[in-house]
């Protein structure tokens, strides 16, 4: 999928099925990777124990295993006491809008990239490499100050532009290569018929491109609903997001503290379903993109 | 593609990148040379904060344990994440199953996934996993407190965190190795290894050379699972060079915006170097294209 | 004798009512929190458009009920007041923030007579008497207690609204010094003898519990060390690091070091907390905000097995307390962009006489004759550490001074550095944040 040292031969390579793979199964293997699978669970699976225990045991030392009775008061307090939904909202809302600009803006700069050869294109790429690989800091503190200057600190919209801006690269790269997949023959057919390029982008490229768009917009919004400096640095009361949330409670006592994580269990769960249901969509949409630099 | 519809399709990119990206790159390079404060005209002082950083022993430290937890993780999350994905390759039926529980730990936020794991192993707030290794060791180690174990907890994290995206791409590359060579590769014994180092992953040299330049980028920029896996960073040596600007130039307000700006735009040039062989291919393809 | 019974009766009642309330109260956050506050009459002029009102405070059961009743009570019709839950560091960081521009987010603050000098002197909060000699009348001030007052001003002038005073007080477990025949210690050497009985009957093995966070608490645990000698950091602006109560003060603290768990340098008062609630800590001495907490049920199977007393002295002959007296206020900063006067009237309000009875027990209100012997099981420590703690007048760089010194400060307690280049060094930084290099 990089733009620059596959040497990968270009053949297309279809995605073997699933049953040829499974006659040769190792089960050593197998046992082995459910181990990892679980302790790659454990931490959340721990947190998720933690705020379900009745307070005065959630952190006891030694841990209290059983015993209890389950509650969810921690989510109920959340829920009730803060104001958890707006700061989901604000997540929720910058993560989309983030995601949706960035693709809008990055599907057509890709298309060029991948149909303009030469130096310029190389130069632009490398561009997006140093900007993907850019210290957080030396551009959201600029633009922390840029935003009070102009007025639009802690607003959803400045929080969403930096988003945009800092996650550009990424989906640019990642589409790039999708696009090169397609043989530039198709658009000469279509601009033969008489699309332009913009029509032939809108027509034939998109529809063709759709698990590329789907793999990029996830990968956009999940950095986006994770994102945690440039939040922390560009809101305050107004677009608050989770993870801020949850960072300031961490000196807090006890009800608080497993609010804090019950909090964290709500940010998590969608993208854990999220990423059950894409996890498929992504193999298969990274390779198309992959295989061939 | 004609110049003007590549002007055309490339601008709006272009134009968020260099007015959100570029120009306050250049404030933070502007920022490096002054003394200064949010929203006020700062004093040029020359290269004064320059000499600060670098006087500084606590970047020294800063850029050491960036630089080591670099290393180690990138060279971990290699090995691991191709061993893991060959494994998940080879699984039927189970599949979706691990690869999704997998990839929890990427798609949880940085920050709260540190909470959850420092929560592992923080004995005051009843840790499990500390008290399973005392069991096992005999020994109560301070994951807090004490260099090591606290690096090792640091390294275990940023791994676990990173991992999923590693197995995930080579898992996605090696769907384009042909399958004949897969086949071979399965073969046991010192055969399969020889296939795999000789054959296989030279196959791969793209994808597994984008893993390593995404990891080294994302650890080069560790920050906020530090908070609560390192809360007194500093002391132990464990600070990484964004917490240092953090501290300097964000959290005890902003007499420090000047070094804090001197030591990104520092780190920049660091990065650059990391970066300068992936960078050197590049430009060195888009010669043979031009 | 009639009188008696039924003040008596009168503080019953209030004691249970406040229990009641803080109970309810407890780990609220502000948005619901404010439905069982206490409600009081707040009384400020409508502004004409939609108003929301930012209040920056941390969360903790003796600052809660205070933030509670302010956002319950004032927020009508076209005024909403927000207050976000954050931790004590939280506050910090964005104080700073919202302090530095000509804009902020915040219009209420919460903050200390350790932190009002130096934001005072540099003009980012506004001075009250103004509003003190109007409204003094309407919402009784002159019931704040004078030297909590005091202890807000700076240059003659009042700048933060004190609603409650906090001070060491040390928390034990009374079943455990009991079964041990043990008495609240008075000098760092009785506590280090307690902590050895305790250790030696084998089921605490760090019976000691300091919250000395390296990147917050444990200066102040330095600057209460050195009090208890009768030296500030400060004296009339002279830094004071390599007096001898400086190192007595280090000597002490590292004293007692062996005997606290290893990992104390990364403990802020809530972890304090949780080692008593585990029952992993035998004494625990922090500010008496933190104490209630560890009376509650909820909170712990231990909640009925502590003790609280006046913190020790440093050595026996020590002329204080091992203490911090920290006063609590609201502060307006100078940069919000709402009315003063409508935001005065919201502190003013808040710190009256029915608010700060709610806040016993888990608070030590700054209102005069609130607080007696019996509104709170730590009361009588608390009254006693007040009369024995040095008072200590902030200057505009104890904060400063503060930040620079902190990292030695670690290196010392934690043995990097020697106590007497500690102190070399810490006089260093300070004399070059006083001279202002």
């Amino acid at each position: 999928m990089m733009p620059s040292t596959a040497t990968a031969p270009a053949t297309r390579v279809v995605v073997p099925a699933p049953k040829r793979r499974r006659r040769r199964a190792n089960p050593t293997a197998a046992i082995l990777l459910i181990l990892l699978a679980v302790l790659m669970l454990a931490p959340f699976i721990w947190t998720a124990l933690s705020v379900t225990k009745p307070t005065d045991v959630a952190f006891a030392n030694p841990p209290v295993l059983s015993g209890y009775t389950p509650t969810l008061e921690a989510f109920k307090n959340l829920w009730e006491t803060t104001y958890f939904a707006e700061y989901l909202v604000n997540t929720a809302v910058v993560a989309v809008i983030s995601t949706v600009v960035a693709l809008v803006l990055g599907i057509p700069a890709a298309y060029a990239l991948s149909r303009f050869p030469g130096y310029v294109s190389a130069i632009l790429l490398l561009l997006a490499l140093v900007f993907r690989s850019l210290p957080r800091f030396a551009v959201v503190l600029p633009m922390y100050d840029i935003s009070r200057a102009l007025g639009i600190y802690d607003t959803n919209f400045a929080l969403a532009a930096a988003l945009v801006a800092i996650n550009q690269p990424f989906s640019i790269w990642l589409l790039r290569n999708f696009f090169a997949e397609i043989p530039k023959e198709l658009d000469e057919a279509a601009m033969i018929d008489g699309c332009t390029r913009w029509g032939t982008l809108r027509r034939i490229m998109i529809p063709l491109m759709r698990p590329g768009i789907l793999t990029a917009g996830v990968f956009v919004f999940l950095f986006a609903f994770q994102e945690y400096l440039t939040a922390l640095v560009l809101t305050d009361t107004a677009s608050k997001t989770v993870p801020v949330f949850i960072t300031t409670q961490l000196g807090q006592t006890l009800p608080m503290l497993q609010q804090a994580g019950a909090a964290a269990m709500l940010l998590t769960l969608p993208v854990i379903a999220i990423s059950f249901i894409a996890q498929k969509y992504l193999v298969a949409g990274l390779s198309d993109g992959s295989v061939k630099g | 593609m004609r110049r003007r519809e590549f002007a055309s399709f490339i601008g709006p990119s272009l134009l968020v990148m260099v007015g959100l990206l570029v120009l306050p790159l250049i404030r933070t390079v502007q920022w490096s040379f002054q003394e200064v404060n949010y929203g006020q005209a700062g004093t040029f002082i020359g290269l004064s904060n320059y000499t600060q950083a670098l006087g500084d022993p606590r970047f020294g430290r800063a850029v050491f344990f960036t630089l080591l937890l670099t290393a180690i993780v990138t060279a971990l999350i290699l090995v691991v994440g191709y061993l893991v994905a060959i494994g998940v390759n080879g699984l039927g039926k189970l599949r979706p199953y691990i690869l999704g529980s997998m990839l929890v730990a990427y798609v949880l936020p940085g920050v709260v996934g540190a909470v959850s794991f420092s929560w592992l192993f923080n004995s005051n707030f009843g840790g499990v996993l500390n008290l399973v290794i005392e069991r096992l060791t005999g020994q109560e180690l301070l994951w807090f407190t004490d260099t090591w174990p606290n690096r090792v907890m640091i390294i275990a994290h940023t791994v676990w965190h990173l991992l999923p995206f590693s197995v995930l791409m080579i898992l996605a590359g090696l769907q384009g190795v042909p399958k004949e060579l897969r086949e071979a590769a399965r073969i046991d014994g010192a055969n399969a290894l020889k296939m795999h180092l000789w054959v296989i992953i030279p196959t791969m040299r793209g994808i597994i050379g984008f893993v390593c330049l995404i990891t080294i980028m994302d650890v080069l920029r560790t920050f906020d699972s530090l908070i609560p896996l390192s809360p007194q960073a500093d002391a132990i040596g464990n600070e990484s060079i964004m917490f240092y600007v953090f501290d300097n130039a964000f959290r005890d307000g902003s007499q420090q915006l000047g070094l804090g700006s001197a030591v990104n735009v520092l780190s920049i040039l660091l990065i650059l170097i990391c970066l300068f062989p992936f960078i050197r291919d590049l430009l060195k393809e888009a010669k043979a294209k031009a | 004798m009639r009188n008696r019974t039924q003040i008596r009766t009168g503080i019953t009642a209030m004691v249970i009512a406040a229990s009641l309330t803080s109970l309810t109260a407890c780990g609220a956050g502000s948005r619901t929190g404010a439905e069982d506050a206490t409600a009081v009459e707040c009384d400020y002029t409508m502004p004409e458009g939609e108003t929301t009102v930012n209040v920056l405070a941390y969360n903790s059961s003796a600052i809660d009920p205070f933030t509670n009743t302010m956002v319950k009570s004032c927020t009508r019709e076209n005024v909403t007041l927000k207050h976000d839950p954050i931790d004590f560091s939280g506050q910090v960081t964005k104080t700073t923030a919202t302090l530095s521009g000509d804009t902020g987010s915040y219009d209420i603050l919460e903050t200390y007579g350790f932190a009002v000098p130096e934001i005072a002197s540099a003009g980012s909060i506004v001075p009250l008497d103004d509003f003190v000699a109007e409204y003094g009348e309407k919402y009784e001030l002159d019931a704040l207690n004078e030297g909590m007052r005091s202890a807000l001003s700076y240059d003659g002038k009042l700048y933060a609204l004190p609603m409650q005073a906090q001070m060491y007080v040390m928390a034990y477990r009374q079943d455990i010094f009991d079964e041990l025949d043990l008495t609240a210690p008075e000098s760092f050497e009785d506590m280090i003898a307690a902590a050895e009985a305790i250790r030696e009957q084998g089921d605490i093995e760090y019976p000691i519990a300091l919250p000395m966070s390296a990147t917050a608490d444990v200066s102040t645990i330095y600057q209460a060390a050195m009090n208890s000698t009768g030296t500030d950091f400060l004296d009339a602006g002279e830094p004071q690091f390599t007096s001898d109560g400086s190192r007595e003060a280090l000597e002490g603290l590292k004293s007692l070091l062996p005997y606290m768990d290893p990992e104390v340098t990364t403990f802020d008062q809530p972890s304090v907390q949780q080692q008593m609630f585990n029952g992993n800590a035998a004494m625990a001495i922090m500010f008496s905000g933190r104490m209630n907490d560890l009376t509650l049920e909820s909170n712990s199977p231990n909640f009925d097995k502590f003790g609280f007393a006046a913190p020790p002295s440093l050595a026996a002959d020590a002329p204080y307390l091992f203490s911090r007296l920290s006063v609590d206020g609201w502060a307006i900063p100078e940069n919000t962009q709402l009315d003063k006067d409508m935001l005065f009237q919201m502190i003013a309000s808040s710190v009256g006489e029915d608010a700060s009875n709610a806040s016993v027990p888990a608070a030590y209100p700054a209102r005069e004759g609130i607080v007696t012997d019996e509104s709170s099981a730590y009361a009588v420590a608390a009254n006693e550490t007040i009369a024995a703690t040095m008072p200590a007048p902030n200057d505009p760089f104890s904060a400063p001074v503060t930040n620079a010194i902190r990292p030695v400060l670690v290196e010392v307690l934690l043995g990097q550095t020697e106590v007497e280049d500690g102190m070399q060094e810490m006089q260093r930084l300070a004399e070059e944040t006083v001279s202002g290099s």
